[in-house]
């Protein structure tokens, strides 16, 4: 299986979920089974298909400081996409090519990127349900879906980390114990800066790359003109719209 | 009326109920579980809607487990939903 690597690329939050299912479409239709890299530009929060937007995020927050905010496909819980400080993922495959069993799946594709720590010197070790940790803290959170007959896998890997702009734009369900609330999460996430202050964020991808493509046939590729059509239009009429992004 | 709880080993999930006098107007189930497929989620809730109040537990849970039929839960189950909807509507 000859697998298309998407190299890394910054759009809004919008077009990053966008073009996620536009690649699954292609997939379900025969394409390449693709991996992407990608940033989001400008930062932005995504809340998982189940969760209530107005719980999770603090819109007028978002509104101030510029921070995109959009529903993904994939259940789990919100994320806060930081321009500078995380890199994202995505795998698109038939889901033949994966375990049916989910946690099965996501161990392998996470097993992927524990190998990326591990080649810049991290003891990186999967977490079930779906996050990975290093020194027993969280660096990376993954969320999947399957549709059409396509595992779509997407997830991030914290190069730096600042939680207190984290929690600014993110709702904490009980406001009294927020202080409280930031200072646990400090303790129980980290990121490869923190980890191995000399990586660089380049480099860290280029490990990523590495991990990912380990073991398989790949060509280094680009969306189609078609995806990238289809992108647009799914986050014309979908991503960015209030009846996807409130719809809970 | 809204209750949410952390599944041990679990995920974060919410129940929310509103009634029309001695009926269950709607129930939205929200939180960073997973489900395959994530549609099935509407049928969860939609199973709710109608129920007369007050209910019984397992009548909940059942009603939750046959919606769910065929679709996958991770993180959390749909006995933890019907919990959560008992203590919503207490």
């Amino acid at each position: 299986m000859n697998w298309r690597i998407i190299p890394y690329s910054e759009n809004d939050a919008f077009l990053n979920m966008a073009i996620d299912e536009a690649v699954g479409e292609s997939v379900a239709a025969g394409a390449q089974p693709t991996i992407r890299f990608y940033g989001w530009k400008p930062s932005a929060v995504s809340i998982g298909y189940f969760q209530s937007l107005e719980q999770e995020v603090d819109l007028k927050r978002c509104s101030e400081l510029g921070v995109d905010f959009v529903r993904r496909r994939t259940g789990g819980g919100a994320v806060y996409h930081d321009n500078v400080g995380e890199i994202t993922y995505s795998v698109m495959g038939k889901q033949e090519m994966f375990p049916s069993d989910i946690l099965a799946s996501y161990r392998l594709i996470c097993g992927w990127i524990c190998d990326s720590l591990a080649s810049l010197g991290m003891d990186a070790e999967f977490k079930p349900i779906n996050d990975i940790a290093v020194a027993g803290k969280k660096i990376s959170g993954n969320a999947q879906t399957r549709r059409g007959g396509v595992l779509l896998q997407h997830g991030t890997v914290l190069h730096s980390v600042d939680v207190d702009r984290m929690f600014s734009v993110l709702r904490v369900s009980d406001e009294k114990i927020k202080d409280k609330m930031i200072a646990n999460v400090k303790e129980r996430v980290t990121s490869i800066t923190q980890q191995k202050p000399d990586v660089s964020r380049a480099l860290a991808l280029h490990a990523l790359v590495q991990g990912f493509t380990k073991g398989k046939q790949f060509e280094t590729g680009q969306l189609t003109p078609a995806e990238l059509a289809r992108a647009g239009q799914l986050a014309a009429e979908r991503y960015l719209t209030d009846g996807w992004n409130c719809m809970r | 009326m809204r209750c949410e709880e952390k599944i041990p080993g679990g995920k974060l999930i919410a129940v929310e109920v509103w009634a029309s006098g001695n009926v269950v107007a709607r129930a939205k189930i929200t939180g960073d579980f997973f489900l395959h497929p994530e549609e099935a989620i509407t049928r969860a809730e939609a199973s709710l809607a109608g129920l007369p109040l007050p209910a019984e537990e397992g009548e909940v849970a059942a009603r939750l487990r046959a919606a769910l039929d065929g679709a996958q839960l991770i993180g959390a189950t749909a006995g933890d939903f019907a919990r959560l909807f008992m203590r919503a509507v207490a």
